[in-house]
């Protein structure tokens, strides 16, 4: 049994609630609900861009995948496209704001761009996470020896709590787009 | 002299003439955090107002702190150190956040006041900013914020959070829980009732999974998250 998957599946569900947060706030803007608030989608996707691209996927390449390829040579191809899905994030994430970008500059005439651009990045990330819990999960359960655990597990425990960051700093992001959010998606004025 | 906090023995619980709760065996010592799951209507609520004094058990026994507190009431057993954060939240609408606060601070069982109205402040700055508002006015997860911070002011040995993330959007979710993480971390006891498996696993040390009132898993968290088929057979939707 592994504490680092324990990690990795803590880190899932802040990201998951992260991306569930921006795509109620897209639905909420197309409903005429919301008005856009730029600083807060830019505080979002930074979240994204300086928790799971940095400091979450190179853990999952380095430590996780690195041992389980060669124990278990059948998850070759997940773990190929799991990873070139981890070097294409940063590209994918510059598409969602070049598409933000182009909203604030047009106004309203923007907004369809930007939502179907972060839809987009939404479900493809959803269906890397659940790739990765569906499938590596149990290979890496099945095929990993305790050796691989406590070599994984140390490398884990050894990042200092990546989710709250060396300083707090992202869990201090966190709390941050939890209170601007506007209710009832964070606890924000409406 | 024994650590053990709250205890429920053989219990059994009816509404009118539904058995509820089948026998059900519990107990959590001081310092443990005891992760409380199972799919709607399988028994976790009741348990807990079984042996809050809320529902009385029609068999079994109740202990807190090794005292037989089966027919007490609901007072007696709060005196004894256990704060109940309930489904629902509960705060005094009418009140504003400081005074929700202030009319909860007591010392705790042996006298100390570790947590203070600053301390609860600092735990959850979000209620500083809405300080002088009256709870009516507040969101759903900052009335969530306020029940926590209120049973906090009590000073308690045990917290029972039942359902305390439910009907909240996820990213308030994880603020939550995020931040009874840090208060599982100064020791006090916990008791979390929740159908997210995932979140309250990670918090606590101990899991217990109800099937229609009756105890199929009792062990570690640990054994939870590594039995998907457990996960499913039992917690999944």
């Amino acid at each position: 049994m592994s504490q680092s998957l324990d990690i990795i599946h803590d880190e899932h569900r802040a990201i998951a609630a992260m991306l569930s947060g921006m795509r109620s706030l897209a639905a909420g803007i197309a409903a005429g609900r919301l008005k856009p608030d730029f600083g807060l989608f830019d505080d979002m996707l930074r979240y994204i861009e300086e928790v799971p691209e940095k400091v979450h996927h190179p853990k999952e390449n380095e430590f996780l995948f690195a041992r389980l390829l060669p124990r278990c040579p059948e998850a070759a191809a997940v773990i190929a496209e799991l990873e070139e899905e981890h070097r294409q994030g940063e590209a994918r994430m510059a598409l969602v704001r070049k598409a933000m970008a182009a909203y604030q500059q047009q106004g309203a005439a923007g907004f369809e761009g930007f939502n179907a651009a972060l839809v987009h990045y939404i479900e493809q990330e959803w269906k890397h996470m659940n790739t990765e819990e569906k499938q590596i999960f149990p290979l890496a359960r099945t095929h990993l020896t305790a050796e691989d655990w406590a070599a994984i597990d140390a490398a884990f425990l050894a990042n200092d709590n990546p989710w709250q960051g060396a300083a707090g700093e992202y869990a201090a992001l966190f709390t941050r787009i939890v209170n601007e959010a506007p209710a009832p998606v964070g606890l924000g004025g409406s | 002299m024994s650590n053990m906090l709250l205890e429920a023995k053989e219990v059994h619980t009816y509404y009118g003439a539904s058995h509820i709760l089948h026998g059900i065996d519990f107990h959590i010592r001081q310092g443990e955090g005891i992760a409380l799951m199972g799919r709607n209507g399988m028994g976790k609520s009741t348990l807990i107002k079984s042996m809050l004094g809320i529902v009385r058990p029609r068999h079994g026994r109740v202990l807190v702190r090794g005292d037989d507190f089966t027919k007490a009431p609901t007072y007696k057993t709060a005196q004894r150190g256990i704060a109940y954060v309930p489904e629902g939240r509960g705060i005094f609408p009418n009140l504003s956040v400081r005074e929700n606060l202030q009319m909860a601070a007591r010392a705790g069982l042996d006298g100390r006041r570790e947590w203070t109205f600053d301390r609860v402040m600092s735990t959850f700055p979000r209620l500083g900013e809405r300080i002088n508002n009256g709870g009516w006015q507040l969101s759903g997860g900052e009335q969530q914020m306020l029940t926590i911070g209120r049973a906090l002011m009590t000073n308690p040995d045990l917290l029972i959070l039942d359902e305390a993330t439910e009907g909240l959007a996820p990213l308030i979710a994880m603020e939550i829980w995020r931040i009874v993480k840090e208060i599982r971390k100064t020791g006090i006891a916990t008791v979390i009732v929740d159908k997210n498996h995932g979140a309250v696993t990670s918090i606590c040390d101990r899991a217990m999974i109800l099937v229609k009132g009756q105890v199929v898993f009792d062990g570690t968290s640990e054994a939870v998250r590594a039995d998907p088929e457990l996960i499913q057979k039992h917690l999944g939707v």
